[in-house]
């Protein structure tokens, strides 16, 4: 029996008790603060040894090498260059302690730096930096290897892999989650396990975050996804100030108290991170001594995942669709963006696809004249950090799917794998590896099998290739091949019947490109959203298609409410409640009486875009532009000011009213001229952001407000030079001066500015504003303050009127 | 760790949605908002997150004395200010944290600023929350490592332009960082350049 069975039958018998902490129990030993663990271990071999035989004398069935730091980046920042000698001498220290009381599992750590794309370290540089760490410990005599602390899933792929590439050994993997549930990169427990657990780690888990209490909810949320035993080790609780002094809130046996809810949960080995002794190990087996550990392997395991979210099929979920449009075939704007090595059209269509309702999106890269391996890797990072959907590779060359298996920072899903005897044996051995998941295409020589029963026999044969490498029916997607309805009649039947066979009798998932089955005919959309309904019937799991056909979203909503597959039709209800004609119900309740109205309607609702049209109509009313604006507009826009100073409008429904009102203004304007008006103005005002501050928002708010109320505004813009305003209030002679400053290095010069203005006998108001300024402030050097924009009207008429008495 | 700064190039967040309708002034149960206008804030929002690409520094270094008046730093820098002072009060280090929203969002605030400022105010907002988010980002990741050592955090974190800690200040955290690296400029007035961008410190704490 090798150690990997051994270990197993154990987790089955009872619960596996790990170690505590090393670095805080190394402190305590005399460790200084902000030395290497690692170099204080080796140069102080009795201390480590005490730690290691502490934890087996308190009952730790595995114990942790001290080399959690021991990768080349973290012990660089030690000028430590010796990886191989930290990592063997440490093993050594570990199994000396152990002798065959324990088992050793060789630490591994995060590098401290992020891995691609999420990062600038290259993804095959952090696997050679474990193989090179994983190597060492191998030779110091670890059992097995634990890869603990990771917040980013990417290093811990890489991590994770590396050990397999080194050798076939037992491997726990846990991450690190914070108080949202996730790790501090967005990874969320149950696509941590689904990525990690397919990838091949023997136990997956949680370890450091907070303390236990925080931690049984992230082990309950992993326990129905999980195939492998999961694995707990929390900290003392947190550190709390007491009596002048920090330390962890929690002692061993409130700590050990904790067992029967992480079994409970679901978790199969039990240890503790920061803060935790022996004592609160000794504790931990004293609890477990009677608990029995629930079994693992009895999730399903049709999941796909990607960094930061999963997609679970199952029979009872609704249909799930594959996004069809990341592909370059008829789109030339796209062939064009990938053979110039672009990507921001790739990007764009997994946002909009995700958006109208895709769950896993379809990468295909392939047409001539491009590197596609290249082209690949590099549009798979690209989609990595716009979306969080899984990505399903869709690709027919090996290298580039390798490729982008190899970086994938999550479960993928091959596009796909048939009977083909080239390339079966290849495609099923990386899949494999990578632990993806994959489309079974039932085809095995150059024609396509016309009837369900020809593609039975494939969907068997293949099946049966794919066990040999571990694959179960819960692995795979069968493709029920769609072909064109306009040149066989029976095609559609076919397929429908296929996808029944796979459903009820096979007992496997299946999927279907939809469109083909239209192809050649006009009015596509009907045949394809028909299809799509009698597939659901015959239990269709995903559809490649495009989410971005709306008759094909509402028959695949409907279809999941009259299949039972959406429980309440609460997924219906949602989508259909967030329907652009749902919101116009909300919002346009009533019908104005006239077009006045209509427009003070728009331009309280901040409706811009219909206010030049309102405008036209009202003038078109026989209204006069002086008076559509002062009885309709000014009025308008004075009930938003009041809206927003009662807190019941906030800053975009101000500035949204403000943009309408500026639109309708200036599409009176030329009749404003016409009727005389134009010299009708409140006021004239500059106002500029000072010298040195480069911040204008808040300016250019205020601007706009003031036009809206009719004054005439002059912007000179941000960091202007005090002689440059000075020019221009000599130039404009405004009413006012407004500045605008947001640091306490430049708020200075307005009192610069406003001696200057004084020197220079001009006697225009000052009024100053910005986040750093206040009341007093602005008192101090002589200006009117206004705190906003709202304000800002305010205090320029009170300015304006107060110049003219 | 932390002898030389540590940089973050790609620090992924969420737009912190409480925080940034907190600061365009939504208040709830007073501020009136549709279904169509939420939605299409929450979808500005989506594309400011997609414009901001947050990048990091920190650094931790021995604090060699707290005084009344200010501390002074390992190597001899001097931060001026009895209210950082008064936070660092039992801590052995400090932890110097930069963080930027980076050049694109800034561009596109500037670049809508004039023909849709509704726009404009909420990529602002956004950025300011993401850039803030990415310090407390900085503060876990740091946290988190400090813990294996018996160390931790302040809660608390304090920047320069606030209270009696000068702007001034910013040069000293400014090179520190060496935030040239991540892409962040200063004017001579102490501006932080992409405008986005902001500095911190926080206390490290001995647990005993």
């Amino acid at each position: 029996m090798n150690t990997r069975q051994k270990i197993l039958n154990r987790i089955r018998r009872k619960v596996l008790i790990l170690d505590g902490a090393t670095g805080t129990e190394l402190q305590a030993l005399g460790m200084p603060h902000g030395m290497s663990p690692e170099l204080y271990s080796i140069t102080n071999r009795d201390a480590t040894l005490s730690v290691h035989r502490g934890y087996l004398d308190a009952g730790s069935d595995i114990i942790y090498t001290c080399t959690f730091g021991a990768n080349r980046y973290k012990l660089a920042q030690y000028g430590i260059t010796d990886v191989h000698d930290v990592n063997r001498r440490l093993a050594g220290f570990a199994r000396e302690a152990a002798g065959r009381k324990g088992l050793v599992a060789g630490d591994m750590g995060p590098t401290g730096r992020f891995v691609e794309p999420f990062g600038d370290l290259g993804f095959e540089d952090a696997v050679a930096c474990y193989k090179e760490q994983a190597l060492a410990l191998l030779e110091g005599g670890v059992d097995l290897f634990v890869i603990e602390t990771m917040i980013d899933i990417q290093e811990t792929r890489a991590a994770l892999i590396a050990v397999k590439e080194v050798a076939d050994v037992f491997t726990i993997v846990t991450m690190t989650f914070d108080r949202t549930g996730r790790t501090l990169n967005g990874t969320d427990p149950v696509s941590a396990l689904t990525t990690l657990q397919s990838l091949g780690a023997d136990v997956v888990g949680c370890n450091c975050s907070a303390g236990p209490a925080e931690m049984v909810p992230l082990i309950a949320l992993m326990k129905p996804h999980a195939r492998v035993p999961l694995a707990a080790k929390p900290n003392a609780g947190l550190p709390r100030l007491r009596d002048g002094k920090t330390s962890f809130e929690m002692g061993p046996l409130e700590f050990g108290g904790f067992a029967p809810a992480f079994v409970e949960a679901g978790a199969n080995l039990l240890g503790g991170c920061c803060g935790t002794t022996a004592e609160h190990i000794r504790a931990l087996k004293e609890e477990c001594s009677t608990l029995r550990p629930k079994p693992a392997s009895a999730a399903p395991g049709s999941a796909l995942s990607s960094h930061a979210r999963t997609v679970v099929l199952s029979r009872e979920a609704p249909l799930t669709i594959i996004g069809e449009r990341i592909n370059p075939t008829g789109k030339k704007d796209l062939q064009e963006e990938l053979r110039s090595g672009m990507f921001s059209l790739v990007g764009y269509y997994a946002r909009e696809q995700v958006k109208k309702g895709a769950s896993i999106l379809d990468v295909n890269v392939g047409m001539p004249g491009i590197d596609e391996k290249s082209i690949l890797r590099q549009a798979m990072q690209k989609l990595v950090l716009n979306s969080d959907a899984p990505l399903c590779i869709d690709t027919s060359r090996i290298d580039a799917l390798e490729a982008a298996l190899r970086i994938y920072p999550g479960r993928a899903l091959i596009n796909s794998i048939s009977g083909e005897e080239d390339t079966i044996e290849e495609r099923l051995r990386l899949a494999a590896f990578y632990g993806s998941m994959f489309i079974l295409l039932p085809i095995t020589g150059r024609s396509l099998p016309k009837t369900a029963l020809e593609r039975r026999k494939i969907i068997r044969d293949v099946f049966r290739a794919a066990r040999a490498h571990g694959f179960t029916k819960e692995d795979l997607i069968v493709d029920a091949l769609t072909m064109a309805v306009s040149a066989d009649g029976q095609a559609a039947l076919e397929t429908i019947k296929t996808i029944g066979w796979c459903s009820y009798a096979f007992g496997s998932h299946t999927v279907v490109g939809l469109s083909n089955v239209s192809f050649g005919l006009p009015e596509r959309k009907w045949i394809n959203s028909s299809f799509l309904a009698m597939a659901m019937a015959s239990g269709l799991s995903c559809a490649i298609a495009n989410p971005e056909s709306i008759e094909l979203m509402n028959i695949k909503h409907a279809g999941d409410v009259l299949t039972g597959r959406d429980k309440d039709a609460a997924g219906f209800i949602g989508y259909v409640s967030r329907q652009p004609h749902q919101a116009l119900l909300v919002t346009g309740s009533e019908k104005p009486e006239s077009m006045g109205e209509r427009l003070a309607k728009a331009i309280l609702n901040g409706d811009r875009d219909s206010v030049p049209a309102l405008v036209d109509g009202a003038i078109g009313d026989g209204m006069k532009a002086r008076v559509l604006v002062d009885e309709v507009m000014i009025p308008a826009i004075e009930k938003v000011g009041e809206l927003y100073e009662k807190k019941t409008y906030f800053l975009p429904q101000l500035i949204a009213s403000a943009e309408a009102m500026k639109s309708g203004f200036e599409r009176l304007e030329p009749l404003l001229a016409e009727e005389g008006n134009s010299s009708s103005i409140k006021g004239r005002i500059i106002l500029a952001t000072v010298k040195g501050d480069i911040h204008d928002i808040g300016k250019n708010i205020v601007g706009l407000m003031l036009k809206n109320h009719g004054f005439e505004v002059i912007d000179l813009g941000k960091d202007v030079p005090h002689e440059r305003i000075l020019g221009a209030v000599r130039e404009y002679e405004p009413d006012i001066v407004g500045l605008s400053a947001l640091m306490t290095t430049t708020m200075v010069n307005m009192e610069e500015i406003i001696h200057l203005l004084q020197e220079s006998g001009i006697t225009c108001g000052v009024m100053v504003g910005g986040a750093v300024v206040t009341g007093d402030f602005a008192e101090a050097i002589g200006a009117s303050y206004a705190r906003d924009g709202v304000d800002a009207v305010r205090v320029a008429q009170g300015l304006v009127e107060k110049r003219r008495i | 760790m932390y002898q030389g700064p540590n940089f973050f190039h790609s620090i992924r967040i969420q737009p912190p949605e409480k925080e940034i309708y907190a600061r365009l002034g939504f208040r709830k149960g007073i501020t009136e908002l549709n279904p169509a206008e939420r939605d299409a804030i929450n979808r500005t929002i989506e594309d400011a997150a997609g414009l901001v690409s947050i990048k990091g520094a920190a650094r931790v270094m021995g604090l060699r004395s707290v005084g009344e008046n200010g501390v002074t730093l390992e190597d001899e820098t001097v931060l001026p200010s009895r209210a950082l002072a008064v936070m660092l009060a039992g801590s052995s280090g400090v932890l110097l944290m930069g963080a930027t929203a980076g050049p694109d969002v800034m561009e596109a605030i500037a670049s809508c600023s004039m023909g849709d400022l509704t726009r404009a105010v909420i990529l602002d907002a956004v950025a300011s929350e993401m850039t803030d988010a990415a310090l407390s980002w900085i503060m876990d990741y740091v946290g988190q490592d400090l813990l294996r050592s018996a160390r931790r955090l302040t809660r608390k974190r304090f920047s320069a332009g606030y209270g009696d800690f000068s702007l001034e200040n910013q040069w000293d955290i400014y090179t520190l960082l060496s935030l040239g690296s991540i892409g962040i400029t200063m004017t001579p007035t102490c501006v932080l350049i992409p405008e986005k961008s902001v500095t911190a410190v926080a206390g490290v704490l001995s647990l005993t």
